[in-house]
């Protein structure tokens, strides 16, 4: 097909090649996020889709947020050591969720299906989504005051989801018993295998086209070249060990206690390691993380840190170890619970980049506010039919050298959108009465910090399952050079007899009729010394109401 | 009575002019746009035309316009000073936006919501709420209205948006602020949310609304100062404007939904391919313009172009029903580059058009795809662009042996047909995946590629994605101003309509529809169009109850079960596009009437002027089929007589493109002048 030039690793087929596997995984992300049925994945874009090898590295992956990166890697590794390749079959699909069995938190179900060409198997297309409900505790899946793995829902075991083609009726009929809006997780189970069957069509193909052996050598040279790449990256950053610690506001359950993160960032050479010791033992409550998500955190730190011109494979995590102590935030012991861990995620990765500012002044900017607050409601409709819904809520980003942080926007490890007052109300009993800035809630400096939002829920009906899990309620996002502290985040209850309860982070809780809910997110930390801001940008601050 | 039709595309370089004369013949010129005043512009290339072409200004009975201005507007932070009236708790909505970041793992991030259309200072606020079921909550405070109106007016705004929650349901108190603000400020240009854009998600909404009212101003005056312009000269016809769904109206109903403009460019290549693909006889077609920096792709389906419901302006969200194209930045000036691993790689850089590419000998140094097409002799070095500008094909080589062939240790050709194949493995996969994506299998369609570019990457592209058949259009160039004359006059009416299909009583959609209707009927009348030339159609947007994306199917209200025939129709376009459809719940999101009336093509009479018929000369090539240089048969466009049959390896020269035949294709006249390439059945 390609002439004289498919014989040997000439630089063209290679990157030819590379085009056509993200171009793969990119109609594989398509395809889930258009034809999956929930809010959080239409609005919230929290799915990934991507293509590994026969051995288990990713080849491509597309990802709208970042805390996918790498977050498959066990999932592919666990379905492998649990299924022999040679007992699998074309049009097989396996599904798992269970974190302790290479899943990430009970609600983003793995779905991973194995490409054959000639018989043999020559990669995996691979596609996770969050759904919006896995049973447990509380509507949503993600409740902050669990305290057992059990309590988040239905932990699925590397299991085969379809044979051949033929869902296994069994274990449908076990989700959707255990799970409160079976149709929409069983619709967006089936965007999954509609995705990487997209993927395993269009693998085959291109291995029809090239061959397969010449496709699996490409593969590896992919890998080499993005290791590579990565590497001269690292090389150029300043060789030493760099220290950060940062904060959580409470694991949930003990609500009292600071969960601390440290991190120490070596640079040696063309190598990146870092070390968790000195991070909080694992938690009580849902704030803990396994490996795979502090994997995330560090592999989005090196994106952003090296060339963003590098293709992203598993080639650019070689460079990357990590210590992660057991019986820790970052390597829980089962059972305990997970399911809060994008918070985790969120705040490692600010940490690793955090720890790295001394050095990189110019390209690093001061801390945001590094929250996704996550709010779920459920309940029934004035007419009786169930419903779920929930909302992701940004902060302010940190102010960097020459510019202003911006204003309530996804940072670091997560990429969500937030959910319009309209589609709101139009589908479930929840009311948005306001949408707004938070003002003066940007870190003042030379440069200010980007501001936090405000955002007002009322409940339309009685007996509403309400979740709350956020963060920087109490530390606020540091100011850097001098630059002031971004402000930290409020959430306070207003019940309908006029009580006020304020959400200490997080809470589990009940709304009735006419109780409102009012989420003020932090700011970005400003940078710099806040005398030296320019002339003229106080006064725009003052009359565009951002101070 | 003579009578002439005029279609005049501004576009950023070049301002195209197509001329229908009585007898069906088409003229075609291309003049530099001038910068300044572009409705002057405009006038004087008629005036050109006009002249050359002895056509009097009295017998134009047609005037046909796309236009960029309101892109430009946008593009260059210069529409007006707006404010912005939002219910109460809302008006930052425009400033926060859906919170989301397009580039991921950029450290210092940027704003990503147009808030420069109306900053903090320019929005105001007024009581009043409306809730999901379209009832009142909260009154309207009118005493809040006059107050904002009174201070955005202090403050000197020039327009005004206003976008209210669930206006679309409940259009009653933007009506009333307009109203207020029409008695307080006669004439100041005013866009109502539940009129620019009536459908749910708030900001969406209200940035086309704010994106409306900051254009406004400029458009008008533009589209008047063209009237005026046209009338002083004598021209009786009134003047026509492109929509960015692909059909026309009349300037003076433009003018009130300027919006709408955005992609009045693009949409007329559109129209033009639609009318070329249509005259060889072909009705999926899949267009790729291919230009310096960019490549637009679109598709048509079944006769009709993809219209999307959204689309981008500068990076923004824009909801208003465009044609759907797609751009990705790769065309003949994206610079090939090797990166730390060695690897090939392409763009998206590009070396515009100054330095432009390394063989115009304007400094360029590093290899474009340009210069690549002149190592492999595609391009003939003296007759670039029929001959107005002389490449120098020694710096094309040079370029191509620095920056790619000794780097990568390549044989110099062999360097630049590997900047072709990544440049065209690129593209195939961006129309992949803009075709799969709408559920579009690119194998049953025709290639139709255009600008300076296309035609040369066409065999190539088409080979990457099943496709057998390529269609060069006459001229390739000017199909943009082409697609005007053939457009048909279009108004499009939508409005919210959200209820579930189980239980619907059809009686409910009748009425819905007819004020739909009349209000077309309102605009087709104003265009001066008889009723039995406009042809009707409903159509529904319908989506399962609890997801938020919804597809556009036919609605026909005198089937026996609209409803029920609806939501079929629906099932099948989900199982098209998601590949899936399970008979769950569904429910109406909006309703759309569309008023049409065609026009007559223009690709029949636009052929490629006959020339001498001349033996076609030879040169050697490369092309990817083969190790070492392979004879091409180079050939004139114009000397092409229809019993020729010309198969790869061949080059087909004309002023505005350069057609590559490639080995196992064979390219010959179709209906209405275009070229037909084919691929060759397997022996």
């Amino acid at each position: 097909m390609n002439g004289f030039s498919t014989a040997g690793l000439d630089p063209i087929t290679v990157e030819v090649t590379r085009h056509r596997l993200e171009g793969i995984a990119n109609e594989m992300q398509s395809t889930l996020l258009r034809s999956s049925f929930s809010p959080i994945v239409k609005e919230g874009l929290d799915a990934s889709a991507g293509l590994f090898t026969a051995d288990g590295q990713t080849l491509a992956q597309s990802c709208s947020i970042p805390i996918h990166l790498a977050t498959l890697i066990p999932a592919v590794a666990r379905i492998l050591q649990q299924f022999p390749p040679a007992t699998m079959q074309p049009d097989d699909s396996y599904v798992l969720n269970d974190p302790y069995c290479g899943g990430t938190h009970l609600p983003d179900i793995a779905v991973i299906q194995p490409i054959f060409v000639q018989g043999r198997i020559i990669a995996f297309a691979a596609a996770m989504t969050h759904h919006q409900d896995m049973g447990g505790l509380s509507a949503g899946s993600v409740p902050t005051n669990a305290t057992e793995i059990f309590q988040e829902g239905l932990r699925i075991p590397p299991l085969k989801f379809r044979d051949r083609g033929v869902v296994n009726a069994t274990l449908e009929a076990m989700i959707r018993q255990n799970v409160r809006i079976p149709d929409t997780v069983m619709g967006d189970l089936h965007a999954q295998v509609s995705a990487c069957a997209v993927g395993a069509r269009r693998v085959a193909e291109l291995a029809e086209k090239q061959g397969g052996n010449a496709l699996t050598t490409i593969f590896h040279e992919l890998l080499d070249r993005s290791e590579r790449m990565t590497r001269l990256a690292l090389a150029a950053i300043p060789d030493g060990t760099y220290r950060h610690v940062d904060w959580l506001d409470n694991d949930g359950v003990e609500l009292k206690k600071p969960i601390r993160i440290e991190v120490a960032v070596t640079i040696a050479g063309d190598a990146v390691h870092i070390d968790f010791a000195g991070t909080s033992a694992q938690v009580r409550g849902p704030l803990n993380c396994v490996p795979s998500g502090s994997l995330a955190a560090a592999c989005f730190a090196v994106r952003a840190l090296t060339d963003p011109k590098i293709p992203t494979n598993g080639g650019c995590f070689r460079p990357i170890t990590l210590h992660l102590p057991e019986g820790t935030l970052v390597n829980p012991r089962e059972p305990a619970p997970v399911n809060a861990r994008t918070s985790t995620i969120k705040r490692i990765t600010g940490t690793i980049i955090g720890a790295l500012a001394q050095v990189l002044p110019d390209r690093i900017p001061a801390p945001s506010a590094g929250q996704m607050v996550i709010v779920a409601f459920g309940g029934r409709k004035p007419d009786g039919t169930p419903f779920v819904t929930g909302d992701l809520i940004a902060g302010g980003s940190g102010a960097a050298r020459g510019s202003d942080g911006v204003d309530v926007i996804e940072t670091d490890a997560t990429n969500c959108m937030n959910l319009p007052a309209e589609a709101a109300e139009l589908e479930t009993p929840i009311r948005l009465n306001r949408v707004a800035l938070r003002p003066g809630s940007g870190g003042d400096g030379t440069w200010r910090g980007g501001l936090g939002t405000i955002r007002e829920y009322e409940a339309l009906v009685d007996d509403v399952s309400f979740t709350h899990r956020s963060e920087r309620h109490f530390s606020a996002a540091p100011g850097l050079f001098g630059g002031a502290e971004g402000a930290r985040a409020v959430s306070v209850i207003h019940r309908a007899d006029g009580q006020q309860e304020v959400i200490p982070s997080k809470i589990v809780t009940r709304l009735n009729k006419g109780d409102r809910v009012v989420i003020e997110t932090a700011g970005g930390g400003g940078y710099g010394d806040p005398g030296l801001r320019g002339p003229g940008a106080r006064e725009a601050d003052a009359a565009d109401g951002k101070v | 009575m003579a009578s002439y039709e005029f279609g005049i595309d501004i576009g950023g370089t070049f301002t195209d002019v197509v001329c229908r004369a009585p007898d069906g013949s088409i003229r075609l010129t291309k003049v530099p746009t001038t910068r300044g005043n572009p409705s002057k512009a405009m006038l004087a290339a008629l005036e050109t035309a006009g002249a050359e072409w002895q056509v009097p200004a009295g017998a134009i009975s047609r005037f046909t316009h796309g236009t960029t201005v309101a892109t430009n507007a946008v593009l260059e932070r210069k529409g007006a000073r707006i404010g912005l009236i939002a219910t109460e708790g809302f008006k930052d909505v425009i400033e926060i936006g859906r919170q989301m970041r397009h580039q991921m793992y950029d450290l210092v991030l940027h704003t990503e919501t147009p808030a420069f259309l109306a900053p903090g200072r320019f929005r105001r606020e007024v009581r009043e709420r409306v809730d999901a079921q379209g009832r009142v909550l909260v009154p309207l405070d009118e005493a809040s209205a006059r107050q904002a109106v009174t201070e955005l007016l202090a403050q000197g705004v020039e327009a005004i948006a206003v976008c209210l929650i669930f206006a679309f349901l409940h259009p009653a108190h933007e009506r009333r602020i307009a109203e207020i603000i029409a008695a307080i400020a006669p004439g100041l240009p005013v866009s109502l949310s539940s009129e620019v854009d009536p459908a749910f998600r708030e900001y969406e909404r209200v940035c086309a609304t704010a994106f409306d009212a900051y254009v406004k101003p400029l458009v008008a005056d533009y589209l008047e100062n063209m009237e005026t312009g046209l009338a002083a000269s004598g021209v009786p016809a009134t003047l026509q404007v492109m929509q960015s769904r692909g059909g026309l109206m009349s300037s003076a109903i433009a003018r009130q939904r300027p919006v709408r403009l955005f992609l009045s460019g693009p949409a007329g290549g559109v129209v033009g391919g639609l009318d070329v693909g249509l005259n060889a006889g072909f009705r999926d077609l899949i267009t790729v313009d291919i230009g310096g920096t960019s490549c637009d792709i679109a598709l048509i389906s079944d006769g009709m172009p993809l219209i999307r419901a959204e689309g981008l302006i500068d990076g923004f969200t824009v909801r208003v029903p465009m044609v759907d194209v797609t751009a990705i930045g790769a065309g003949g000036g994206s610079l090939a580059w090797i990166d730390a691993a060695g690897s090939l790689r392409v763009g998206p850089e590009s070396a515009g058009s100054e330095p432009g590419p390394a063989c115009y000998g304007r400094g360029g140094r590093r290899a474009t795809v340009t210069d690549a097409s002149v190592v492999l002799g595609y391009v003939d070095p003296q007759h670039f662009a029929g001959g107005m500008l002389r490449l120098q094909p020694e710096l094309a080589r040079q370029a191509v042996e620095d920056t790619v062939a000794r780097p990568l240790r390549l044989a110099l050709e062999d360097a630049a047909l590997g900047i072709h194949r990544v440049l065209n493995a690129q593209m195939a996969e961006a129309i992949r995946l803009v075709s799969i994506g709408r559920g579009i299998d690119p194998r049953g369609y025709a290639l139709l590629p255009l600008g300076g570019g296309g035609p040369m990457h066409g065999c190539a592209l088409a080979e990457d994605l099943g496709i057998s058949t390529i269609i060069v259009p006459p001229h390739p160039g000017v199909l943009a101003a082409a697609g005007l004359l053939g457009a048909p006059v279009e108004h499009e009416v939508a409005a919210a309509f959200p209820h579930a299909c189980a239980g619907l009583d059809p009686a409910l959609l009748r009425p819905a529809l007819a004020g739909l209707d009349a209000r077309c009927r309102s605009l087709t009348e104003a265009e001066g169009l008889a009723a039995e030339a406009v042809e009707i159609s409903h159509a529904a947007d319908l989506c399962y109850i609890g997801q938020s994306y919804w597809l556009d199917v036919p609605l026909r209200l005198e089937a026996a079960d609209p409803i029920g025939e609806a939501y079929a129709a629906f099932l099948a376009a989900h199982r098209r596009v998601y590949g899936h459809a399970p008979e769950l719940p569904a429910k109406f999101v909006n309703l759309r009437s569309v008023h049409r009336s065609r026009a007559g093509s223009v690709a029949g009479g636009i052929g490629v002027r006959q020339g001498e018929a001349a033996p076609p000369g030879t040169r050697p090539i490369r092309v990817r089929q083969s190790a070492t240089p392979v004879i091409a048969a180079i050939w004139q466009r114009e000397a092409i007589r229809p019993e020729d049959r010309i198969p790869g390896p061949a080059i087909i020269e004309q002023p505005d493109t350069t057609i590559l035949v490639e080995p196992g294709w064979t390219a010959q006249l179709g209906p209405g002048g275009a070229l037909l390439i084919r691929k060759e059945a397997r022996a």
